[in-house]
């Protein structure tokens, strides 16, 4: 599909209709027309003309500045909306969208209905578009650029080769300089092209020539890569009536989920990601997706992930004038066995993990957290922290986690740590005693109890640097009776003149 | 035949006022209150913490809040029961840069391993309030600790409490500073940190803490000092405790002070 008039289209509304509209960027030091709408090209205006030239000849065109990567996203966005078609949707860039509707055309009556439909919405939504339907990604293009100025072609399959024939060498998406020295030499149509021999094309125009060609006949494969990753199972709802209320939309998105169960018990899969995307009439595309700790298949736990979705996304949800098209897909599923419903009471751990997910839906996945230790005696990395959603096995497991590391049981461990250790001052005896008072965040504490020191060398194998202090670890209770983690950090004359004190974590 | 008709629709109706009133609990779960161990305290609260219900924790001053965290986990790791897994530990990030992060080897080292706690950290507090109030309704969790730096309104407790009493949970609501304004909390405690036990040579001693029940709805307040035994899980009278004698092994390189 090619969007001829891409850079006007998308600022028309700025003006009025009838206005000759330009776009203009600067090349080679003089401001020089991009684009053109339909009434600039009547007028007999060129891409590439100096606009001062332009003007001259009509005063009153108006001139809009070249913005590339508004017409990208505007691009981008109408390949989501196109979404609608084919989830396989590629961008030719600048102003180019490549769709392949093998095996969809049947569902909109087939390819001239599909590709009628297509234009004609996106006529209404005022873009102008040219789509040509082929065997070939190379042959659709050539024929929407340069086949006849019809809105939309069809090339039969196996005409690709007498279709492309009469369209000029240009048609083959080569590079300008190539596309020079062909019609130098007098070879200005792809017929021309099509019947020498092959050996000596390459030779004299290089191997992209034949390369292009063989694509466009198909003897060359060329696929599109989608600008999404192809979901597994898909289910979709069309409204000959749009609807807007929440209500609605999780009803669809429910019955969507059950006829989906379906199609996965079959396959003994069930969803660890779902997508749910509504089209809106407007053209917008709205995106969720939702995500679980384990596979499930009940369509009332996916309405429910959604319902969490839809609250947390608040204002930002608005549907607009409806949506007239709702699908529901699964872009990650795993192996789930059969499951055997019965009236035995209902399993806490499910309902843990249905928590879990309904939280994950509404604040985030990556603020559900569990604590794992790690082999390390670096008392910041021994406890690490982890979703808890990506490994649910270890949250049911009950067994018996002796710690990964032995420490004396004596020596004990804060409950909370802080992340970064505060610094603190501190009076202590040198060079090795605990502190006698400290002030932590504007607080003097004196320290009537004291433990240790713990000595805890840095990890000298990781350390490069060779810069990583020794800590001497301290279990203090002040006056008050509140109990802290203090740490010296550097070894006094070894390692460094003035070590420093910090807190790393508090006890109860 | 009509009597016994009536008889059993009486009884029906008993069980319906009775679940809307609050006061059956599931037998599965065992007695609905959660006893210290401790007469002066459970007498106080007939019986124990009572399960189902909203109680609130702040801090005596700034410094107890480590204390504080400390007992509402010692009350989480009593609750955990055969098929109440886990507790909920809800914070906002900017209340986790204000007391730490839970850290795993030393939540082990008090009594509540850290695979039964789950950690929700969430960027704002109305989140905060969201989560522990689905954390309440669901049925595996023995006790949600949700970390509150702000005040909350009435309704809000309301319907916290009222989500503990339909799943049985226990709802701690731990405070960053203590405040005066009324909650539907069924108790409402301050925590300070007593000064530990110390141990035979001189050592830092397990935790302690001075337990203030401000307001109680079913009893009389009161004060109490309280140790916490994280071997056996269990709070301890420290006028009655006797010190268990620790293993035996070689302290003899480590210096250390006096209190003094």
């Amino acid at each position: 599909m090619w969007l001829k008039r891409l850079s006007t289209d998308r600022i028309a509304r700025s003006f009025a209709p009838d206005d000759a509209v330009v776009v203009v960027a600067p090349i080679k030091s003089a401001l020089r027309l991009t684009a053109l709408n339909d009434a600039a090209a009547r007028l007999g205006l060129n891409v590439g003309m100096a606009l001062a030239d332009a003007r001259a000849m009509h005063p009153r065109i108006k001139a809009a500045d070249a913005d590339p990567a508004a017409d990208r996203q505007w691009v981008e966005a109408i390949a989501d909306w196109c979404d609608r078609y084919t989830p396989l949707v590629g961008l030719h860039p600048p102003d180019g969208l490549i769709l392949d509707i093998s095996g969809c055309a049947h569902l909109f009556g087939g390819e001239a209905a599909l590709a009628g439909d297509l234009v004609q919405r996106l006529s209404r939504h005022g873009v102008q578009a040219r789509a040509a339907v082929a065997d070939t990604v190379g042959c659709a293009w050539a024929m929407a650029r340069f086949g006849d100025a019809s809105a939309r072609t069809i090339v039969p399959p196996g005409v690709a080769r007498e279709a492309i024939a009469s369209l000029p060498v240009a048609s083959l998406r080569l590079a300008p300089d190539v596309v020079t020295l062909l019609s130098q030499v007098g070879l200005k149509r792809v017929a021309d092209i099509l019947d020498r021999p092959r050996a000596a094309l390459a030779a004299r125009f290089g191997t992209g020539l034949i390369l292009r060609l063989d694509q466009a006949l198909g003897c060359d494969e060329e696929s599109i890569t989608p600008r999404r990753p192809l979901p597994s199972y898909v289910a979709e709802q069309r409204f000959a009536d749009p609807i807007a209320l929440e209500r609605d939309v999780l009803g669809t998105i429910q019955r969507l989920g059950a006829r989906l169960a379906r199609t996965l018990e079959q396959h003994g899969e069930g969803a660890r990601l779902v997508e749910v995307v509504l089209f809106r009439v407007d053209g917008k595309v709205l995106r969720l997706a939702a995500a679980t700790s384990r596979a499930i298949r009940d369509a009332a736990l996916v309405r429910r992930l959604f319902a969490e979705r839809l609250t947390a996304l608040g204002d930002a949800h608005d549907p607009g004038f409806g949506y007239d098209m709702i699908r529901l897909s699964i872009v990650v599923a795993e192996p789930l066995g059969p499951k055997q419903t019965g009236f035995a009471a209902p399993d806490r751990g499910e309902e843990l993990f249905a928590l879990i997910d309904r939280i994950g839906a509404r604040v985030g996945m990556r603020c559900v957290l569990r604590i794992v230790p790690h082999d390390t005696h670096i008392p910041e990395f021994a406890a690490v922290e982890v979703q808890a959603a990506d490994d649910r096995r270890r949250t049911t497991d009950d067994g018996d986690s002796s710690s990964v590391l032995c420490r004396p049981s004596s020596v004990l461990r804060p409950i909370t740590l802080f992340t970064r250790p505060e610094p603190i001052e501190a009076v202590a005896e040198v060079p090795d005693g605990p502190p006698v008072r400290f002030r932590w965040r504007h607080v003097l504490h004196e320290v009537a109890a004291a433990e240790g020191p713990e000595r805890l060398a840095m990890e000298w194998w990781r350390d490069e640097s060779g810069s990583a202090l020794t800590r001497d670890y301290f279990r203090i209770e002040s006056r008050e009776g509140a109990r802290f983690w203090l740490y010296r950090e550097g070894l006094y004359e070894r390692e460094t003149p003035a070590p420093r004190w910090f807190l790393h974590g508090l006890f109860a | 035949m009509r009597t016994s008709g009536a008889a059993g629709a009486l009884s029906a109706l008993k069980r319906e006022v009775a679940t809307i009133e609050g006061t059956q609990a599931s037998l599965e779960d065992g007695p609905s209150a959660q006893p210290f161990g401790i007469d002066g305290i459970d007498a106080a609260l007939n019986g124990g913490l009572i399960r189902g219900a909203l109680h609130e924790f702040g801090p005596a001053g700034a410094i107890h809040l480590g204390a504080t965290f400390g007992f509402a986990l010692a009350l989480g790791s009593r609750a955990l029961a055969a098929h109440r897994r886990h507790v909920f530990w809800i914070e906002t990030t900017f209340a986790a840069a204000e007391t730490g992060r839970p850290y795993g080897i030393g939540l082990d080292d008090f009594g509540l391993p850290a695979r039964h706690l789950l950690i929700v950290r969430v960027p704002r507090p109305i989140d905060v309030l969201w989560v522990m109030e689905e954390a309440l309704s669901c049925r595996a969790i023995a006790a949600v600790i949700g970390a509150l730096t702000d005040d909350v309104g009435l309704n809000v407790t309301r319907r916290l409490s009222l989500a503990a009493r339909a799943s049985g949970g226990l709802g701690l609501m731990v405070r960053h500073r203590s405040s005066p304004m009324p909650s539907a909390a069924v108790t409402r405690w301050q925590i300070a940190a007593a000064p530990s036990r110390l141990d035979a040579d001189g050592g830092v001693g397990h935790a302690a803490f001075d337990l203030s029940l401000v307001k109680n709805r079913h009893g009389r307040c009161g004060r109490w000092t309280i140790l916490w035994d994280p071997h056996e899980r269990a709070f301890r009278d420290p006028a009655l405790s006797v010190g268990v004698a620790q293993a035996a092994f070689d302290r003899s390189d480590r210096p250390f002070l006096r209190a003094g």
